[in-house]
C-alpha cells in the first residue's frame, strides 16, 4: 500500500499549551482512516494541521511523498487536500451553487468544474433542487451534504471529514456513511474524525484513538473493537 | 495604605520641584509645562477607556469642550458678561450676579462631561467596540455643531475670549495628581480587574459573571469627567476657546500621545503627552518659519503609524501585555482570523 | 415655499449626495466585512481623487475620459499601497490596531496634501460640457447632476455584477462571511483583501472628482467628514451587506438634504449634527441596520 499522508512526531501548541503531542499517523491511498477521541483530544487540531490552518511546533507532515509542513493552506488545497470542517462551515449568505463553486476555487478548468458540479448534483439531487437558495436556509442534513459536495468540487485526493455526523438524525447519519463509502470507491482517501465511534469503526480500514493529544490506541477495526477500554468508553459498553 | 503614603511623598516632591521651576524657568517653558500637565490629564483619562477597558473612543475632544465651555460660563466675570454677550447665570446656579470660583466650576464641567458620556454610552456601549469609535466621533461633531450654533450661550464660531486666567502650574499638577491617583486606584481594584477582563475577552468575562455594560459605562464616564476637567483647565489657561479647537485634530493628538506612550500602562500616557508636546514645540519654529502648515500633524501621524507597525505596545508598554499579546499567541496560525 | 418643485429639487440633491455616500459606503462595507476595519483612510482617497482630477484635467489639460481613468487608477494604486504598507502587517492582530493605523494614514495623507498643495481650498470648476443648465417646470439641473447619477448607478451595477457573477466576487463575499473557511477553500485571502482595497479606493477617488464637480470646491480636509458619514451609511444600511450600504447611502443623503430643506433656515448649520444624530438613533433602535444581519460574536 502506498502512503498518502504521514504525520511524523507532530506537536501542535496553542500558545504554550500543547494540543497534540508527538503524534504519528499514516493514511494509505484509498483507505478510510478513523480518528477517534473525546472532546479536546486534539482531533480537530490534527485535521487543521494537516490542511495547513495550524502550524506544528515540531514534526513533519508528508503528503504524496512531499514534505508539506510549511506550505500554506491554499497551496495544500491545490495539491488535493480538502477539509470538510466541523459544524459544516458553509457560507450561509451565499447560494448553494456559489458554495459549490467556491469548492473549486483554485481550479482553472472551467468546463471540468461545471461537469463536476453536475456530478455533485447527481449525487445530491436535493442540492440541485435548491441550487439558487441561500445556503443558510438548508436543513442540517442538507448543509452537511453541501459541505461534502463542496469538498468534492475541489477534486480531492485526500478528504478530511471533521465530525460529519454531529447534530444529524440517525437515519441521515446512516445515509451519510453510505455516501462516505461511495466517495472512497471513487478513489478518494478519507481521514474521518468522529466522537461517536460505532459508525466510524464500521467503515474504517484503520483506527487511531486519541486521548489528550496522544495516540492511545491504534489498529485495525477488529483489533480496536475487541479492546475492553474502547468498548467501555466509545462503544457504549 | 503604604502605597498612598508614597503617593503623598511623591506629590510633595513634585510640588517642591514645581515651586523651584516656577522661580527659575522662563515663561515660555512654564507655559509648555502647564500644557504638558493638561494634556497628560486628558491622555491618562483616555487611557482608562481606551487602554484599560478596550473601548476605542474618539470623542475625547468633545468631553473637553463640554468641560471648557461649562467652566468658562460659570466663572466668567459678571461685569464683562454684557460686553461679551454671554448670558448671566440662572437662579439655580447662583443668580445673575454670581460667578463661580474655579474649583467647583471645574467639577461641574467634569460632571456634565460625565453625564454626556452616560447619555452617548448607554446606546453605543452595548454594541461591538467599533461602533463606539464612530459614534463618539459623531458625538464630537454634534458637540462642535452645538458650540457653533448656540450663539446666545457660546457666542458661536468666534468663541469666547477674556476668560479669567486661573490655571497655573499648581492647579494643573494637582489635578494631574488626582487623575493619576483615581485611575490608579480604579485599575488596581476589583473594578479595574473586571475592566481588563472585558478588554481581553468580553465573552470570557461575561462567563465569569461580569456584566460588561456596567464597567464600560463607568470607565467611559470617569474618563469623560477628567477630560472635562482638562478642558476647563485648558480654557482658563489659554483664556480663549473656539468651537473648532475641540475637533478631530485634538482627539487625534491625544490618541497619538496615548499610543506612543503605551496604552494600558500607568506611565505611558504621561510620557507620551510630555514627549509629543516637547516635539510639537521643537518643531513649531520650523513650521512657522518655512510655512509648512500641517508639518507637525504629519510628524504625529507618521509617529503613530511607525509605533503601530513596529512597537504597538508603545514606549512604556511591555510586549506581552499590550496590543501584541494576541498576535503572539496566534503566531502559529498561518492566517489567523482577524475577528 | 414648500412647493412640489422645491420638494423635487431637494430630493434630487438628496439623491445626488446619496449617490456619493453610496459609492463610498460600497468600498467601506466590503473592507469592514472582511477585516472588521473602519477604514478612515478611505476618506483620504476622496481628497486625493479630487486633487488628482484637478491636476491632470485642469492643470495638465488631459482629455476628460483619460483623466477619469487616471483618477480611478491612481485611487486603486493608493489602495494597494496602503494595503501592502500597513494593513497586511497588522493582519491577525487586534482589530483596534487596524483602526488606529487607518486613522494615522488618514491624518498623514490629509496633512501631506495640506503641506504640498495648499491649506486653502481650491475652486473646482465643473468641466464645461457638464455645466449646461436645463430648466423644466419642476426641476432645474445641470449635466453634472445627470452624470453623477448615471455614473454612480453604472458603478453600483457593475459592482453588483462583479460580486454576484465573478469568481473573485463570490470569493469576496465568502471571505467576508467567514475568513477561516474561505482560507480552507483555497482562496488566497490576502489577494481578495487587496482586490477589495483597490476597488474601494478607486471608487472613492472617483467620488472625490464627483464631489468637486458638484460642489465646486475641494480642500485638504474634504474627505474626513464625508468618509465618516459614508461609514454611518454603512451602519444605517446594515454592516457587511452590500445592497445595504447602497441603500444606507441614499437614506443618509436624502435625510441630510431633506432635513435641512424642510427645517427652518437657522437649523441649516446643524446639518452634520443631524447625520450623527441619525447614527445614534439607528444604533439605539436597530443596531444591525436596515438590511443587516445580527453580527455574531464568535467565541
Amino acid at each position: 500500500m502506498i502512503s498518502l499522508l504521514r504525520l511524523e512526531q507532530v506537536t501542535v501548541k496553542y500558545g504554550v499549551i500543547p494540543a497534540v503531542q508527538e503524534l504519528s499517523l499514516e493514511v494509505c491511498e484509498g483507505q478510510i482512516v478513523a480518528l477517534l477521541g473525546a472532546n479536546g483530544a486534539g482531533k480537530t487540531t490534527t485535521l487543521k494541521t494537516v490542511v495547513g490552518v495550524l502550524r506544528p511546533a515540531h514534526g513533519r507532515i508528508l503528503y504524496d511523498g512531499r514534505d508539506i509542513t510549511t506550505l500554506p493552506a491554499p497551496q495544500r488545497v491545490r495539491m488535493g487536500i480538502c477539509l470538510v470542517p466541523e459544524g459544516r462551515g458553509i457560507f450561509n449568505r451565499l447560494t448553494v451553487r456559489e458554495n459549490l463553486l467556491l469548492g473549486a476555487y483554485h481550479r482553472r478548468d472551467q468546463g471540468e468544474v461545471l461537469r463536476d458540479l453536475e456530478e455533485v448534483y447527481r449525487l445530491f439531487p436535493r442540492l440541485k433542487e435548491r441550487e439558487n437558495q441561500i445556503a443558510g436556509t438548508l436543513s442540517g442534513g442538507e448543509q452537511q451534504m453541501l459541505a461534502i459536495g463542496r469538498g468534492l468540487m475541489s477534486r480531492p485526493k485526500l478528504m478530511l471529514l471533521d465530525e460529519p455526523s454531529l447534530g444529524l438524525a440517525p437515519l441521515i447519519v446512516r445515509e451519510l456513511y453510505a455516501l462516505i463509502q461511495s466517495i472512497r470507491e471513487k478513489g478518494v482517501t478519507i481521514l474521518l474524525v468522529e466522537q461517536s465511534a460505532p459508525m466510524a469503526i464500521g467503515v474504517a480500514d484503520y483506527v487511531y484513538v486519541l486521548e489528550t493529544g496522544i495516540v492511545k490506541i491504534s489498529g485495525t477495526p477488529k483489533e480496536v473493537e475487541s479492546l475492553e477500554e474502547v468498548k467501555k468508553v466509545y462503544l457504549g459498553g | 495604605m503604604k502605597r498612598e503614603l508614597w503617593f503623598l511623598i511623591g506629590g510633595l516632591i513634585l510640588f517642591g520641584a514645581l515651586f523651584v521651576a516656577e522661580r527659575t524657568l522662563n515663561r515660555y517653558i512654564l507655559h509648555i509645562l502647564v500644557l504638558m500637565g493638561i494634556y497628560s490629564i486628558a491622555t491618562v483619562s483616555l487611557n482608562l477607556t481606551n487602554g484599560y477597558t478596550g473601548l476605542f473612543s474618539l470623542g475625547h475632544a468633545a468631553f473637553m469642550a463640554i468641560g471648557a465651555y461649562t467652566s468658562t460660563l460659570l466663572t466668567f466675570p459678571v461685569p464683562l458678561r454684557e460686553a461679551y454677550e454671554l448670558p448671566r447665570l440662572p437662579w439655580f446656579l447662583g443668580g445673575p450676579d454670581a460667578a463661580w470660583p474655579f474649583f467647583p466650576a471645574l467639577l461641574v464641567g467634569g460632571a456634565l462631561a460625565s453625564c454626556a458620556a452616560l447619555l452617548v454610552g448607554a446606546p453605543v456601549l452595548r454594541l461591538r467596540g467599533h461602533y463606539l469609535s464612530v459614534a463618539s466621533l459623531g458625538f464630537m461633531v454634534i458637540v462642535v455643531t452645538f458650540a457653533k450654533t448656540l450663539k446666545s450661550v457660546t457666542r458661536g464660531p468666534m468663541g469666547i475670549s477674556a476668560i479669567p486666567l486661573y490655571t497655573n502650574l499648581y492647579w494643573t499638577f494637582l489635578w494631574l495628581l488626582i487623575t493619576v491617583y483615581v485611575v490608579w486606584r480604579i485599575v488596581n481594584s476589583r473594578f479595574g480587574r473586571a475592566m481588563m477582563a472585558i478588554r481581553d475577552d468580553e465573552t470570557a468575562a461575561q462567563v465569569l459573571g461580569i456584566y460588561p455594560m456596567k464597567y464600560k459605562l463607568f470607565s467611559f464616564a470617569v474618563g469623560a469627567f477628567f477630560a472635562g476637567v482638562a478642558g476647563g483647565l485648558y480654557a482658563h489657561f489659554t483664556k480663549a476657546i473656539r468651537p473648532f479647537e475641540f475637533s478631530f485634530a485634538m482627539t487625534f493628538q491625544i490618541v497619538v500621545m496615548l499610543i506612543v506612550g503605551g496604552m494600558g500602562t500607568m506611565s505611558g500616557p504621561i510620557v507620551g503627552a510630555t514627549l509629543l508636546l516637547a516635539l510639537r514645540y521643537a518643531l513649531k519654529p520650523l513650521e512657522e518659519h518655512l510655512k509648512l502648515y500641517g508639518f507637525i500633524e504629519l510628524v504625529y501621524a507618521l509617529l503613530l503609524i511607525v509605533v503601530m507597525l513596529w512597537k504597538p505596545e508603545g514606549l512604556m508598554g511591555r510586549k506581552k501585555i499590550a496590543l501584541r499579546r494576541r498576535k503572539e499567541e496566534r503566531a502559529w496560525v498561518e492566517f489567523s482570523t482577524p475577528r | 415655499m414648500f412647493s412640489l418643485s422645491y420638494f423635487l429639487q431637494q430630493s434630487m440633491n438628496g439623491v445626488i449626495l446619496g449617490c456619493i455616500y453610496a459609492l463610498l459606503a460600497l468600498g467601506m462595507t466590503v473592507v469592514y466585512g472582511i477585516l472588521r476595519l473602519i477604514n478612515f483612510a478611505h476618506g483620504a482617497l476622496i481628497t486625493l481623487g479630487a486633487f488628482c482630477m484637478y491636476f491632470v484635467f485642469f492643470r495638465l489639460g488631459l482629455p476628460f475620459i483619460a483623466s477619469m481613468f487616471l483618477v480611478l487608477g491612481f485611487g486603486g494604486l493608493m489602495g494597494l499601497v496602503l494595503d501592502f504598507v500597513a494593513y497586511r502587517k497588522l493582519r491577525g492582530g487586534p482589530e483596534v490596531a487596524l483602526l488606529i493605523t487607518s486613522l494615522g494614514f488618514y491624518t498623514f495623507i490629509e496633512n501631506l496634501t495640506k503641506l504640498l498643495v495648499s491649506p486653502q481650498p481650491y475652486a473646482f470648476k465643473t468641466p464645461a460640457f457638464l455645466a449646461t443648465l436645463y430648466r423644466t417646470p419642476f426641476l432645474t439641473f445641470r449635466t453634472i447632476d445627470v452624470f453623477i447619477i448615471l455614473s454612480s448607478l453604472a458603478i453600483m451595477f457593475s459592482f453588483h455584477l462583479f460580486v454576484r457573477r465573478t469568481k473573485m466576487g463570490i470569493a469576496m463575499r465568502a471571505t467576508s462571511e467567514n475568513l477561516e473557511i474561505a482560507n480552507l477553500m483555497g482562496i488566497e485571502v490576502n489577494r481578495v483583501i487587496s482586490v477589495a482595497f483597490v476597488l474601494g479606493s478607486a471608487i472613492a477617488a472617483f467620488t472625490g472628482f464627483l464631489w468637486g464637480a458638484k460642489y465646486g470646491q475641494i480642500s485638504y480636509d474634504m474627505g474626513f467628514l464625508t468618509g465618516v458619514k459614508a461609514f454611518v451609511a454603512v451602519v444605517v444600511g446594515g454592516v457587511g451587506s452590500i445592497p445595504g450600504a447602497m441603500l444606507g447611502g441614499f437614506v443618509l443623503g436624502l435625510a441630510e438634504i431633506l432635513s435641512i430643506a424642510f427645517l427652518p433656515t437657522r437649523f441649516a448649520e446643524y446639518r452634520d449634527g443631524i447625520v450623527f444624530a441619525i447614527l445614534i438613533l439607528v444604533l439605539l433602535v436597530r443596531p444591525s441596520g436596515i438590511m443587516g444581519m445580527r453580527e455574531e460574536v464568535r467565541v
